[in-house]
């Protein structure tokens, strides 16, 4: 019997299936579109071909109570950490990029949140504003990564709001600026915007879609934070986090439900 | 963490003094009313903190904008008028108090119409005290050009530390200085005995408004920051006069039968937060039902701690006024502002406090300057920051907030 976390956040919905000993066995990751129930239970279904389920499942992000099989929600914050403090066992400072977030958690020594911020309602400095410039410059994420190696000098993006970030970025490439500098810039624009949520004083840990897609942005993490790594599927953290949280919960029912598609 | 069993869990007690209250709030509508219609007393404009003593006590009756911004933003009508005030050259990012009340009267709209007003009633005079915010000057200047009639004032010095004698002497000489022309539009003389009959009024009011507020101490508290943010309306509206004086009466008997028979406002209170800023107006429904199920208990803001003008004195009205006034928490400086929450955390036995930054109130949002990390250091107290604003829903993301809302809670039962 598997245990299974999912974390329905604004732009995917990840799953994690979780064995008897507290591993991560089976990743999944859909896009959470505009029904977080169907997204989930593509999850579900996926895993199922293959695995027993218990339920209730657990759950956290935006869509985490938008979901019909059996479920208890968890803050994604407090699973988060409790994830990360699973690997690394000390306290530690997190920022967690997702899709329309950016999170900072400072985790005490005994894995609670002892604080956190997040970011004001802007999408500036989430995974959204990377999705919107790189769709706009015709650029895959896999090219951005590329190209950002390719940079010879940094070039600053001020703008606080992602579209007149466009508009700059615009602005920029009718001024010679060229491509690869441009995409250092935007990711260090980023950067800023995640570390003015607070101050970084310990360990810091980098999690989210948006470090497991651009991993350059971890590296120019390392180059001003060298105290600081991300783990392997660190998208998955708060889907498996829910699972620790819950560790003492039994299985309420092994029989899973009906869904509706 | 929360089960799909408990989604609906909410529960929260109403008060029974809610129908007094909407009785003394339908006569304050019905004097209001009368005189606009009749034109048998002088209608004042006044600012929540303004010299409302000084008006009851020579005959107007008195209407409050700040009143009308907050229907506005609790009727969930605000971002419906704001975009009009702004086509007129108002920034959005000023007051949406004024922005969504300037904006419906451009829009010839007003929730009063729901108590029979045609409109809202015509000033025969605007009266303000810039203690709160600069905004109220520009607000009231708008309707003084429009209705073209006298906008008089106080200008209170902003970030006081120490409430020095110069200070209440200034403030109290602005308070002699704009009676003649309450009296030319007043068509009455100034009467000393009125005026300190009034300040009593208000004191006593402004007490037991205080005593009700401190009945959260209660641990489980019968009252909570919602129910507060509602009854407080006679404190703003009908301060110096008989009304408020009698309905808080009722509500403090209320709250003190609910502590003798263990009734509290969050039947399941394990959690005390003092709430810091703005009410978000037009969520407020939604964050009382959130926060009980989460079984956390607002006890104390400094919000409604604002109307406790307990200075006031019959036997000195006009320095007791102004050194009343001087000594609310918005005009005073942030080291004064962290004694009064540090003593206010204490009293309140608070686990965490949450600060409303509100996008349009920058006075009222007291995270700007750091407090929040000095206050921290000093209490240990957990806090967290929540985007939004009092009356433009624009500013505020609800789902974000909820979540930040449950992580925090889950964060403070880490510590219990």
């Amino acid at each position: 019997m598997y245990r299974l976390g999912i974390d329905l956040g604004s732009s995917y919905t990840k799953g994690v299936l979780v064995d008897e000993n507290n591993r991560a066995t089976a990743f999944q990751c859909v896009k959470s579109g505009y029904n977080f129930n169907n997204a989930s239970t593509k999850i579900i279904n996926h895993f199922k071909e293959e695995f027993e389920i218990g339920y209730p499942v657990y759950t956290c992000g935006y869509g985490r109570e938008q979901i019909q099989a059996p479920f208890v929600s968890n803050s994604e914050l407090i699973a988060l950490s409790k994830a990360v403090y699973n690997i690394y066992h000390s306290p530690c400072s997190i920022i967690d990029i997702g899709g329309q977030d950016t999170k900072f958690i400072q985790v005490n020594a005994l894995g609670q949140v002892e604080k956190f911020k997040m970011n004001r309602k802007c999408a500036a400095g989430t995974g959204s504003f990377l999705e919107e410039i790189a769709f706009r410059l015709d650029v895959t994420p896999e090219e951005f990564t590329e190209l950002a190696k390719e940079a010879t000098q940094e070039v600053k993006i001020n703008s606080f709001c992602t579209v007149f970030a466009i508009s700059e970025i615009i602005g920029l490439i009718k001024n010679g600026a060229s491509l690869p500098n441009i995409i250092l810039g935007i990711y260090n624009s980023i950067i800023l915007r995640s570390i003015e949520l607070s101050l970084v004083e310990d360990h810091l840990v980098i999690t989210g879609g948006l470090p497991v897609i651009h991993p350059t942005i971890v590296s120019l993490f390392k180059k001003r934070f060298p105290n600081s790594d991300s783990p392997e599927q660190s998208q998955f953290l708060a889907a498996y986090g829910c699972v620790l949280l819950n560790n003492e919960k039994k299985f309420d029912s092994p029989q899973p439900p009906t869904f509706s598609h | 963490m929360s089960e799909k069993v408990n989604q609906d869990k909410c529960e929260l007690v109403k008060l029974r003094s809610a129908n007094e209250l909407r009785s003394t709030m339908d006569g304050y509508f019905a004097r209001l009313k009368e005189a606009a219609e009749t034109g048998k007393r002088k209608i004042a404009w006044c600012t929540s903190v303004g010299p409302a003593e000084l008006l009851y006590s020579m005959g107007f009756e008195v209407y409050f904008p700040e009143n009308h911004g907050a229907m506005l933003g609790a009727g969930k009508n605000a971002d419906k008028y704001i975009p009009t005030a702004v086509a007129h050259g108002y920034s959005p990012d000023i007051c949406s108090y004024l922005t969504s009340d300037i904006g419906a009267f451009l829009q010839n709209e007003t929730p009063l119409r729901k108590s029979g007003f045609s409109s809202v009633p015509r000033p025969d005079i605007l009266v303000f005290n810039t203690n709160q915010c600069r905004e109220v000057e520009d607000w009231f200047s708008f309707y003084a050009r429009h209705f073209n009639v006298p906008i008089i004032g106080i200008h209170t010095p902003l970030c006081i530390s120490k409430l020095s004698p110069e200070i209440i002497k200034s403030v109290s000489d602005q308070y002699h200085r704009i009676i003649p022309e309450l009296e030319k539009v007043a068509g009455r003389k100034f009467d000393m005995d009125c005026f300190r009959q009034t300040v009593g009024l208000s004191h006593d009011g402004c007490v037991l408004w205080k005593q009700v507020l401190e009945k959260a101490r209660s641990i489980p508290s019968p009252i909570n920051f919602f129910d507060s943010a509602i009854h407080m309306g006679p404190i703003v509206v009908m301060r110096g006069t008989i009304y408020a004086v009698e309905y808080y009466k009722i509500l403090l008997g209320e709250l003190e039968e609910r502590i003798e028979n263990g009734i509290s406002a969050v039947p399941t209170e394990r959690f005390r937060i003092y709430w810091e800023g703005m009410p978000i107006w037009y969520r407020l429904s939604n964050l009382a039902k959130l926060f009980a199920k989460f079984d956390t208990c607002i006890v104390a803001s400094t919000y409604c701690n604002s109307w406790v003008f307990d200075d006031l004195d019959p036997a000195y009205p006009f320095e007791s006024s102004a050194l009343a006034y001087c000594k609310l928490f918005i005009v005073r400086s942030d080291s004064v502002k962290e004694n009064v929450l540090e003593q206010l955390m204490l009293e309140f036995s608070i686990q965490g406090i949450i600060y409303h930054e509100s996008k349009t109130c920058v006075r009222n949002s007291n995270n700007r300057f750091g407090l929040q990390s000095r206050l921290f250091k000093r209490t240990g107290i957990p806090y967290l920051e929540i985007n939004g604003d009092l009356n433009d829903p624009r500013c505020y993301s609800e789902e974000q907030s909820i979540i930040a809302i449950e992580t925090f809670i889950g964060q403070l039962s880490g510590k219990v």
